[in-house]
């Protein structure tokens, strides 16, 4: 079963790279391969979380203590889970998304390979290891950012590379830190490494905030977050599964590992290098959405959105409370799968209408009825009408927050609120807008317009479901992401 | 295990909206008997409901397993009754729109919406717990704006946006006041509520939370200053939905009142007197903006607006009177089941003129009631309802109201404190009560009872049909019935919704028609008497070219809390100080990096960016340099510069950090 892990790990890797040597004949094989690798290391994963495995298991050793080392512990099963959920979901829908981009080998290529580096991100059991695959997440996916090859993608692109690799240089020093202060094998344990007997020395706290900000860049928070709505100038497919889940949830996966696995809440609790993290993460909650209302691109407002909905996790993240991460996870949940049902819209709307822009939406609804509806009840959710899912985090991020008390906490719930009205603001009005449009106006050149065809339907039909049965019936997932908080998995 | 009876009532029009839907897909005609027969099947459970309740049961439903925390719902006099109206005003009106809606256009989507908030409405009605409420209240929030806008026409698209703004907004301050709530109390369920405030050590820490939770309800309740909404989205709905609107859907707003005044800050004098003054504001002032509009539906909605007012008046005295509250308890409790009974009957009877006229200025409308005399009645019945006749139904719950002002006065008089606030808060409820009766005199008569300046078409077939009849017969059939036997029906009514308030019972049994409480309702008359004759007839009618009297508007357009205040505020100062700090701040990073770029590296300029370029905050933004500044930057003499800046920091901070060793 442990070395399940590293096949779950290498399948996708390999299965990627060989496909620009596989010469397909026909896009329908290559669809089939794809498909095939992908759902195998879903299965591999869906068996790995079935039957958790104790213990790590190491693929190789660096030096002294440190090596690449796998385990499946509650919060990796978390992160592999929600992705092993959607990959599938995005593969099929990419096979016809790319049809309009081109250069589909080098696409799939990256596109598979991804998918095992993020798991190695989840998997990691130490934090070289994440390390290692936080950087080759950066890597595997700037091709993916360039894939159009215009000025404006490789600018974005080197913007992306840029920010993601001085975030990494950051978080390096802070691993230095934490090596000098903490045990030599950085193996993730619940509670920290760090003993919390250390004396609080600025040094630690500073290192600290580097990590946080050094991970953070890839969760996109103030004032790194600016790489983030550039890169929507990918084709849809990857902004959708990899800038609003996979690449942006590692950065905060990785700083939920440094804060609860590496320097420990014990330690770090009540210190001005946690407040000033906290601060940091509210505000960018409002920003976020500030800039997402200002946006007039549909993509790119949805990369400010999720610029937001990432610092809810991180706010969650820095109150450093089991409560305030069970919110966190149940935001990472379920943000997921919010937002790249937003996305998998715009992708729709832009194959089918070629059109990029919020006004350019009105009067859409009537020729494009179930893109629309998954948009409409994915904005609902994620501004928290309940019974969907967004609702349900926010309340406990909510409460979480106020059982903690103190200034930064409460302006903090403000924050989420704030955004909230925000959000309804910037979603709403072009869902209303293609509903209701005003007379007149937006009823030429629809005609042509429909939905798209089940590769896009399909997905958009499974994550409705999903969203509905997470904010319905999702009191038993919510307790175990309690235990997990609490270290009991 | 049957009091999972309770869910059948708030699921069976939601589950059923999407049958509905499928088969107005294939047949109109279908559609509009299924959804009937939806309606009187709700109808019908809440009957047995209802007939539960007075059999001594009371049920109670706790489902803990879904949406994370569980759903409460309870089912006691209270709710049972107003689930009950709920239901009769679903399925009047679904009735009713079979005919008033046959020339819409989207009639699928408006039955499948009023579907699910009925099923929401009932849903927060049933509630027992504010986590329960608020699900279902923002549930019905969304669905109703389909409602508001069914329309599609500018007037009606600005109305929703206004409307859908505040019960967004609204809904997140509720929330923001039941996460401080539940901080505190530790509780949201409405029977823990009560012992969990005895315990507290600082009550008055519920008062930030209390303001923010009444925000939400207030908003939807339509209560000043939040009630901006409410006179442009009520007229713009179609009739069956102004009705709802008016009807029900305000009423949800006031259910969560009622629950803070009665649980949280029951008995508390403080909370009484915010309510009471902002109930005799929002009183006051629907009632002068009724009396000033020329619209049949939007005078109705004012109206609305002013019964709330009378309502609220009737919360806040519960709190200031404490103990003996028994008077006003009955009193909002009654004047709730009326203004929703009369409402009904109103709106129906307006949308039976915009039906068949399709307009609703009163000039236009003139005198198309005469010789309509089914019409003629049922508007008559709700007329007399609403300006509290002896004999209608809104007669009792007034003079309950009215009298629990005295009472306060006389029981203040006895403990020696200053009664002149109290009494102008009386006047005021007179007054009110006296527009009430004009400004429904002046519809009345312009569409019933004046001559029409020029004869209207006749179409040659019935102006209403069976169906629709019915269904506004028989609601105004019992407003005098209810009005007439007020111990047996309205009594008993205020009997069994009392529990909920925790009010008690009048000690006395209540002289309906002393001479007294027939002295308050004659006062209210003689002064809308006066105001109809004096002002409405003379001020606001003009003489227009052709000599005819025509009724005019003169309530300044611009005179409007949402033009002058909200909007500006929302759409002007808000966005610009947001995008100016936002705009700053977004492109923070890349700046830093671009000037240090310059600085440090010597970069050359990059050249000036593509026009294709629509992103704000693209990297390393373009830096445009003089060439003297070029030749600066580039210069050895800079670089020294530069070099001995970073060298005088790092000395400095030696030294620094030498002396405080």
């Amino acid at each position: 079963m442990k070395t399940l892990m590293c096949i779950a790990v290498l399948l996708p890797i390999l299965s990627g790279a060989l496909i620009p040597l596989l010469k397909f004949k026909k896009r329908i094989y290559r669809e089939i391969y794809v498909e095939t690798a992908v759902l195998l290391t879903s299965a591999m994963v869906l068996t790995l979380l079935l039957n958790r495995p104790d213990g790590s298991v190491r693929l190789f050793r660096l030096t002294g203590d440190l090596g690449i080392t796998f385990r499946m512990d509650g919060l990796a099963g978390v992160f592999s889970g929600l992705v092993a959920f959607l990959w599938p979901l995005s593969s099929l829908y990419a096979f016809e998304y790319i049809k309009h981009e081109g250069g589909d080998d080098r696409f799939f290529t990256f596109y598979t390979m991804t998918y095992g580096v993020t798991l190695g991100i989840a998997q990691s059991a130490n934090l070289i290891t994440l390390y290692l695959f936080y950087e080759l997440l950066t890597l595997v996916t700037l091709p993916l950012v360039m894939h159009s090859g215009d000025k404006r993608s490789i600018r974005a692109g080197m913007k992306y590379l840029g920010y993601s690799i001085g975030g990494a240089a950051c978080a390096f020093l802070g691993i230095m830190v934490l090596y000098a202060y903490g045990d030599n094998s950085l193996a993730f344990t619940y509670g920290g490494f760090v003993s919390p007997d250390t004396p609080r020395h600025t040094l630690v706290l500073a290192a600290y905030l580097l990590t946080f900000f050094g991970f953070g860049v890839k969760a996109a928070v103030f004032p790194f977050h600016s790489w983030l709505p550039s890169a929507g100038v990918a084709p849809t497919p990857v902004t959708a599964l990899l800038h609003a889940v996979a690449v942006v949830k590692a950065g905060a996966f990785a700083v939920m590992r440094v804060t609860f696995y590496c320097f420990g809440t014990a330690l770090l609790y009540g210190t001005w290098a946690q407040y000033a993290a906290m601060a940091f993460a509210a505000f960018t909650i409002v920003f976020g959405s500030a800039m997402a209302l200002r946006e007039q691109h549909l993509k790119r407002r949805l990369a400010y959105s999720t610029v937001s909905n990432l610092s809810y996790i991180l706010f969650g993240v820095t109150l450093m409370t089991p409560a305030g991460l069970t919110g966190a996870l149940s935001h990472m949940l379920f943000h997921g799968v919010m937002k790249i049902t937003l996305f998998f819209c715009a992708g729709a709307i832009m194959y089918k209408t070629h059109r990029e822009f919020v006004p350019e939406l009105t009067g859409l609804g009537r020729y494009m009825p179930m893109t629309f509806t998954a948009f409409t009840a994915a904005s609902a959710a994620l501004v928290g009408v309940p019974p969907l899912p967004g609702f349900l985090s926010k309340w406990n991020l909510a409460t979480a927050a106020l059982a903690e008390g103190g200034l930064i906490p409460i302006l903090g719930v403000a924050a989420l609120l704030i955004s909230a009205i925000l959000t309804a603001a910037y979603l709403f009005t072009p869902v209303i807008n293609a509903f209701f449009p005003p007379a007149c106006q937006g009823e030429h050149g629809l005609e042509q317009a429909c939905d798209p065809n089940w590769y896009m339907k399909l997905p958009l039909i499974v994550l409705l479901a999903a969203m509905l049965l997470f904010g319905i019936g999702s009191k038993g997932l919510l307790e175990l992401l309690a235990r997990i908080s609490a270290g009991a998995l | 295990m049957n009091d999972y009876i309770l869910l059948v009532p708030v699921l069976l029009p939601i589950l059923f909206a999407f049958p509905v839907y499928l088969v107005g897909r294939r047949s109109k005609k279908e559609r509009d008997s299924f959804a009937g027969v939806v309606g009187i099947s709700e109808f019908a459970v809440c009957v047995f409901l209802l007939m539960m309740v007075l059999s001594g049961m009371e049920l109670e439903l706790a489902v803990p397993g879904i949406i994370a925390r569980g759903i409460y719902l309870k089912l006691d006099g209270f709710r049972a009754i107003y689930a009950l109206i709920a239901a009769l005003m679903w399925m009047s009106t679904t009735i009713f729109s079979r005919e008033y809606l046959a020339h819409y256009r989207n009639r699928n989507r408006y039955y499948f919406f009023t579907l699910l908030t009925c099923g929401a409405t009932v849903g927060v009605l049933l509630s027992n717990d504010f986590f329960t409420t608020f699900i279902f209240f923002e549930i019905m929030s969304f669905t109703s704006y389909v409602m508001v806008v069914q329309d599609e026409k500018p007037g009606a698209m600005k109305a929703g946006e206004t409307y859908i703004a505040v019960a967004v907004i609204g809904g997140m301050v509720m929330l923001m006041g039941l996460f401080l709530l539940e901080n505190r109390l530790g509780t949201l369920n409405f029977d823990e509520l009560h012992t969990a405030v005895e315990t507290l050590s600082d009550p008055s820490a519920l008062y930030l939370p209390g303001a923010l939770i009444l925000f939400g309800f207030g908003a939807k309740a339509g209560m000043y200053p939040l009630h901006i909404w409410l006179p442009k989205a009520h007229p713009v709905a179609p009739a069956p939905a102004s009705a709802l609107l008016s009807g029900i859907l305000t009423k949800a707003g006031i259910f969560g009142i009622l629950v803070l005044s009665a649980r949280v800050f029951l008995h508390d004098s403080i909370w009484g007197g915010v309510i009471l003054t902002l109930g005799v504001i929002t009183m006051v002032f629907g009632a002068v903006l009724a009396v000033f509009s020329i619209d049949l539906k939007r005078t109705l909605a004012c109206s609305s607006m002013s019964q709330i007012g009378f309502i609220l008046v009737g919360v806040g005295m519960q709190g200031l009177l404490g103990q003996h509250n028994a008077l006003a308890v009955w009193g909002t409790a009654l004047h709730m089941v009326n203004h929703s009974a009369i409402k009904l009957v109103l709106f129906m009877c307006a949308g039976v003129v915009y039906m068949n006229l399709h307009k609703l200025d009163l000039n236009s409308v003139r005198g198309w009631g005469r010789n309509k005399p089914v019409l003629n009645f049922c508007f008559l019945m709700g007329v007399l309802g609403i300006i509290g006749m002896p004999l209608w139904n809104g007669y009792v719950s007034k003079t309950l109201l009215h009298e629990s002002i005295v009472e306060y006065i006389e029981l203040a008089a006895q403990t020696g404190a200053s009664t002149g606030i109290y009494h102008a808060v009386e006047w005021f409820f007179l007054i009110s009560g006296g527009l009430t009766a004009a400004y429904m005199t002046k519809i009345y008569v312009a569409v019933f009872v004046e001559k029409p300046v020029k004869p209207f078409e006749e179409h040659g077939k019935r102006y209403m049909n069976w169906q629709s009849t019915l269904s506004i017969t028989l609601p105004a059939l019992a407003l005098p019935i209810m009005g007439m036997l007020p111990t047996p029906i309205m009594g008993g009514m205020a009997q069994l919704m009392r529990g909920f308030m925790n009010g008690g019972s009048p000690e006395a049994a209540i002289a309906w028609f002393s001479l007294t409480n027939l002295k308050g309702a004659a006062i209210s008359l003689t002064i809308g008497a006066a105001v109809y004759l004096l002002i409405i007839r003379t001020v606001l009618m003009r003489k227009d070219e052709s000599g005819t009297k025509v009724y005019v508007n003169l309530w300044p357009s611009r005179l409007d809390l949402e033009t002058l205040l909200y909007r500006p505020i929302v759409e002007k100062l808000l966005p610009f100080l947001g995008a100016l700090i936002c705009r700053v701040l977004d492109n923070l990073t890349d700046w830093f990096v671009a000037v240090l770029d310059h600085t440090l590296l010597h970069r050359k300029p990059i050249p000036p960016r593509n026009d294709d370029d629509y992103a704000p905050g693209e990297y390393t933004p373009h830096v445009r340099r003089s060439y003297t500044l070029q030749r600066i930057s580039g210069s050895v003499s800079f670089s020294l510069l530069l070099f001995g800046l970073g060298f005088c920091a790092a000395m400095g901070y030696l030294i620094v950090i030498l002396l405080t060793k």
